[in-house]
C-alpha cells in the first residue's frame, strides 16, 4: 500500500514550529478546487464530454461549450500534492516510461494506465482501504483530446502518447504555440513583427479550436459565452495582479507560496463569479495585512525570488523552510510572469486574439534576453535579495536559461542559489542541499548588509 | 578505396577544421545548422557552407557551469564547445527545431556569442494540420529573407534550386549505398557508414557528390565479411551514436543491415521535388518526410514509428533491433515502450542500449550485446527448425 511520503529525519532550518503566516482566503480555493475535482468525476452521470488538455489556460474555451475538462499536468500536480503520486509513477515505469521523462506526464500517464488496466480487467484489484483508489477511480474517459503547450516540446508528445493509449479513436486536435525567439531587430516584450505575426496564428488556431469543438459535440459554439466567461477571468486576472502589485511593501503580506496556492483558481477552474470571489478575498486579506504591516513571514529579513517550476509534493515544507530563516519568497516567475498576466490584451467582445496573446507570453516562451529582462523588473519592483533556482529534473522548459538567470541575478547584486528537486517525483528532491545552501545564501545576504 | 572513406571520416571527426579551411579557400561564410530538419540547400544556394553542429568527443568541462547535466549529450556538448571557442568560426547559426532542449541550448549559445546571429524560426510540428504547409513555407520565406540580409545578397531562386538538385543527387548516392549493404553486395562497415553520412552534413556538397561517385564505383562488390547475423539499428534521432558502440555491435557476430538513424537513412531517405518553386519543395519535403519515416517529435496520425520498423526490418531481412537511445532524449522516452510492446507481441529480440555523452562501460555492454546476438541466433534457429 501507498503511504504519505515524508523525511523524518530531515530537520527544517531553525526549527521553532511553523513560521509561515499563510493567507487564509485561500482556504475558498481549496473549496472550489474539490468542487471542480468532483464536477469532473460526475461528468459522465451529468451527461456532460470530457476534454483532456494539456499546457496552456484554455479552459475558458471548454467552459464556454458547456464541456468538462480534465488538466493532466494539474491532475499529476494534484496528486502529487496529496501524495497520490508513487503508484502512478510505478505503472509508468513499470511499462517503460524511464525516470528522467517529465514525472507530470509519467504520473498522468502512469494513472490512465492503471485506469486502463482496470477497464480492461474489469476489477481494479486493490484493498478497498488503498488511499489511491480515492483519485484512482474517477477519471471520465476522454471524449477529445486537446494540446496547447508553449515552449515545451515534450507537452506535445505527452498528449500524443494519451491518444494512442486511447486506441488512436478520440479526436486529438493540436495547437501550436511556437516560441517567440526575439531575433529580429524590432522585437521586445509585446512588441515587434514576430510578436503579431504569431499572435494571428495563435489566434487562428484558437478559432479553428472552436470548430472543432463544435464537430465534435454538434453543438454550434457560443462565442458570446466565450466572451461572458472571459469577463470573469479577466476581472479575477486584474484583482490578482493588483493583489501581487500590494507585496511590494515590506514585510510583504502575501509570499510566492501563497500565489502557488492560487494557481489552480486561475489555471483551470471555470470563469464565473467564484473565480472574482476568490481574488476580491485574495486582495482584501493582503490590504488588511498591509494596514497591519503583517507579513507572509513574520521577521521578515529578506526577500527572495523563486525560479522554476513548483515542486508539488513539497509546497508547504518549502513555505516553512523559507519562513524559518526569516526569508519571504515574494514572487515567481511561474506565478507572476503567467496565467493571464496581460489581462488589458483581452477585448471582451472579441477576446481569442488576447487570449492567444497571454498564452504566448507564458513564463517560459520567450526567447532568454526578453525574459529574463521581465525577471529583472519583478525583481527590482519587490525589491528582491536574492534568487532561488528550483533545478526540477525533469522539466526542461523550466531549466533551460536557469544558468543566465542566476549571471543575472549576480550582475544586479542579488545572490542566487540551485536546489535540486522536481515537479512531481519526490525522489529528486534533496533536502540536505537545500539546507546547506540555503543557510549560505542566508550568509551571504547577511554578510553584504554588513559590508554595507 | 578505403582512402574515401578515410577522407570523409577527416572532415566528419573535425567538422569545424573543415569549415575553417573552406572558409579559407573561399572567402565565404560559413553557418552552423542545427538538427534534425533543417534545409541545408538554402544556405548552399546562398554561396555559404551549411555544416551540421556536431556533438564532440571531448569531456563536457565548461559547458556545465551553464547547463544541467540532465540534458542530452548532444546539447552538453554543443554548449561545451560554444564555451570552448570551437563556433568562433561560424558566421550564423539557423534552426527550426522545436526541441526543449535544443532552445535552452541555442539560447545559451546567444548569451555566449551575442554576435554571432542566430536565425531561428520554429517549423510546424503539427503536419496534419490543416495550417501546416501555409506555415512551414512561411517559416522557410522567413528565413530565405534573414539569409538574405545576413549575406547582403540576394539568394537567386534558381541558385536554390540548383541546390535541391546537387542535395537531392547527394541523397540519392548514399541510399544507393544503403541499397548495396542491405542487399549484401558491399562490404561497409557501421563506423564507415557513419562517416559517409556524417561527412554529407558537413563537406562541401560538390566535393562530396564527387566522393561518393568514386566511392561507389569503385566499392568492391564482394560479400559482407563482417558478422552474419543481420541486425536493424534504430534511435538516435539528432546526432551520431559513438563509432566505438557500432564497432562494438559488430564485433559481436552482428552485420548492420538497415538503420533510421538521423547520422543514417533519416538523414537521406527523402528527396525534394525539383518540380516545385525552392519554396514550395522545401516545405512539402519536411511535412513529407516525416510522414514516411515517422518521427517523434512531429504530431502525425497515421503511420506510427513501430510500425515502419516492423515493416523495414521485415524488408532488410534483419532478425532484430538494437535500439539506442540517447540519455534524456524525452520524445524518445516516450515512445520507446510502444516499439518495446510492438516488438514482444511479434515475438522479435529487440535490445535497448542508452547511449551517452560520456565514455560507457563497453566490456558490460559487450556482455549484453553478445547475449542478444545469442538470443537472436538461437531463436532464428528454433524458428527455420
Amino acid at each position: 500500500m501507498e503511504t504519505v511520503s515524508e523525511m523524518p529525519n530531515s530537520k527544517i532550518i531553525s526549527a521553532g514550529g511553523p513560521k509561515a503566516n499563510k493567507l487564509k482566503s485561500t482556504k475558498f480555493g481549496g473549496k472550489l478546487v474539490s468542487e471542480y475535482w468532483e464536477s469532473v468525476f460526475r461528468a459522465k452521470e451529468a451527461g456532460k464530454k470530457v476534454v483532456w488538455y494539456n499546457g496552456t489556460y484554455i479552459p475558458p474555451f471548454f467552459h464556454a461549450h458547456d464541456l468538462v475538462w480534465v488538466h493532466g499536468e494539474a491532475w499529476a500536480a494534484m496528486l502529487a500534492a496529496r501524495h497520490r503520486e508513487i503508484g502512478a509513477q510505478a505503472r509508468g515505469e513499470q511499462y517503460g516510461y524511464d525516470r528522467e521523462l517529465c514525472s507530470y506526464a509519467r504520473t498522468h500517464i502512469g494513472q490512465m494506465l492503471i485506469e486502463l488496466d482496470r477497464v480492461r480487467s474489469g476489477d481494479h484489484g486493490m484493498d478497498p482501504d488503498d488511499p489511491r483508489l480515492e483519485t484512482m477511480l474517477k477519471l471520465p474517459a476522454p471524449d477529445m483530446i486537446v494540446n496547447a503547450y508553449p515552449y515545451c516540446s515534450s507537452g506535445q508528445q505527452w498528449d500524443d502518447i494519451t491518444y494512442r493509449n486511447f486506441g488512436k479513436k478520440v479526436p486529438m486536435f493540436t495547437i501550436q504555440i511556437p516560441l517567440l525567439w526575439g531575433g529580429r531587430p524590432d522585437a521586445g516584450y509585446m512588441q515587434g513583427e514576430e510578436w503579431e505575426q504569431r499572435s494571428k496564428y495563435v489566434a487562428e488556431q484558437l478559432l479553428e479550436l472552436t470548430r472543432f469543438l463544435a464537430e465534435h459535440t454538434g453543438r454550434k459554439y457560443d462565442y458570446d459565452r466565450l466572451g461572458e466567461t472571459m469577463t470573469y477571468v479577466k476581472k479575477a486576472a486584474e484583482l490578482r495582479l493588483e493583489a501581487m502589485d500590494m507585496c511590494q511593501v515590506h514585510p510583504s503580506p502575501a509570499s510566492f507560496f501563497d500565489w502557488i496556492v492560487s494557481i489552480a483558481p486561475v489555471n483551470f477552474l471555470p470563469g464565473d463569479q467564484n473565480l472574482v470571489t476568490y481574488f476580491e478575498g485574495v486582495k482584501a486579506e493582503i490590504a488588511e495585512r498591509v494596514k497591519a504591516g503583517q507579513g507572509a513571514v513574520p521577521n521578515e529579513k529578506y526577500r527572495l525570488f523563486f525560479d522554476g517550476m513548483m515542486n508539488w509534493n513539497k509546497v508547504g515544507w518549502l513555505a516553512e523552510k523559507f519562513a524559518a530563516v526569516d526569508a519571504c519568497v515574494v514572487a515567481g516567475r511561474y506565478t507572476h510572469m503567467s496565467f493571464w498576466q496581460e489581462p488589458q490584451l483581452i477585448d471582451l467582445g472579441d477576446p481569442i486574439l488576447g487570449m492567444a496573446q497571454n498564452y504566448l507570453i507564458c513564463p517560459n516562451n520567450h526567447g532568454a534576453p526578453i525574459m529574463i529582462g521581465e525577471i529583472e523588473k519583478l525583481c527590482d519592483k519587490f525589491d528582491i535579495d536574492g534568487v532561488v533556482c528550483h533545478a526540477s529534473r525533469t522539466c526542461r522548459g523550466m531549466t533551460n536559461s536557469q544558468f543566465l538567470i542566476a549571471d543575472s541575478a549576480k550582475k544586479y547584486g542579488r545572490q542566487s542559489m540551485f536546489f535540486e528537486g522536481d515537479v512531481a517525483d519526490e525522489s529528486f528532491y534533496k533536502d540536505e542541499l537545500l539546507n546547506i545552501r540555503l543557510e549560505a545564501m542566508i550568509e551571504s545576504m547577511d554578510a553584504k548588509r554588513r559590508a554595507a | 578505396m578505403q582512402q574515401i572513406p578515410d577522407q570523409m571520416r577527416q572532415a566528419a571527426d573535425a567538422p569545424l577544421d573543415y569549415a575553417a579551411a573552406w572558409k579559407a579557400r573561399t572567402g565565404r561564410p560559413v553557418i552552423g545548422l542545427l538538427p534534425m530538419n533543417f534545409p541545408g540547400e538554402l544556405a548552399h544556394a546562398a554561396g555559404c557552407l551549411p555544416t551540421l553542429l556536431q556533438e564532440d568527443d571531448e569531456p563536457i568541462t565548461i559547458g556545465q557551469s551553464n547547463m544541467f547535466n540532465f540534458y542530452c549529450g548532444y546539447n552538453r556538448s554543443i554548449v561545451d564547445q560554444t564555451m570552448r571557442g570551437r563556433f568562433d568560426g561560424l558566421d550564423a547559426i539557423m534552426f527550426g527545431d522545436h526541441c526543449v532542449q535544443l532552445l535552452g541550448t541555442a539560447d545559451i549559445i546567444r548569451a555566449e556569442k551575442p554576435d554571432l546571429p542566430i536565425l531561428f524560426n520554429q517549423l510546424c510540428t503539427v503536419l496534419d494540420a490543416g495550417w501546416a504547409m501555409r506555415e512551414t513555407r512561411g517559416t522557410f520565406s522567413q528565413i530565405w529573407k534573414e539569409l538574405e540580409a545576413l549575406t547582403g545578397e540576394a539568394i537567386d531562386p534558381a541558385a536554390a534550386a540548383q541546390s535541391i538538385r546537387l542535395f537531392n543527387r547527394n541523397r540519392a548516392q548514399i541510399r544507393a549505398l544503403y541499397d548495396l549493404r542491405r542487399r549484401g553486395e558491399v562490404s561497409i562497415s557501421g563506423r564507415d557508414m557513419q562517416a559517409v553520412v556524417k561527412s554529407s552534413m558537413v563537406m562541401d556538397k560538390d566535393e562530396h557528390v564527387s566522393l561518393m561517385d568514386l566511392l561507389l564505383r569503385d566499392m568492391p562488390r564482394q560479400a559482407p565479411g563482417s558478422g552474419d547475423l543481420p541486425i536493424y539499428l534504430s534511435g538516435h534521432m539528432c546526432h551520431a551514436p559513438k563509432p566505438e558502440i557500432i564497432d562494438l555491435i559488430e564485433e559481436c557476430g552482428i552485420r548492420i543491415v538497415n538503420d533510421d538513424l538521423f547520422t543514417g537513412w533519416r538523414f537521406v531517405h527523402a528527396d525534394m521535388d525539383e518540380s516545385l518553386a525552392p519554396v514550395e519543395a522545401m516545405a512539402s519535403w519536411y511535412i513529407e518526410k516525416n510522414r514516411s519515416l515517422p518521427c517523434p517529435t512531429r504530431a502525425i496520425k497515421g503511420k506510427d514509428w513501430q510500425d515502419y520498423l516492423l515493416v523495414e526490418l521485415e524488408n532488410s531481412g534483419a532478425l532484430g533491433l538494437v535500439v539506442l537511445m540517447v540519455k534524456f532524449c524525452e520524445p524518445h522516452m516516450y515512445f520507446y515502450p510502444e516499439i518495446k510492446a510492438a516488438f514482444d507481441e511479434k515475438a522479435i529480440p529487440h535490445l535497448l542500449i542508452e547511449t551517452e555523452h560520456e565514455q560507457m562501460p563497453l566490456e558490460a555492454l559487450k556482455t549484453r550485446v553478445e547475449t542478444f546476438a545469442e538470443i537472436v541466433r538461437r531463436r532464428a534457429t528454433a524458428l527455420a527448425a
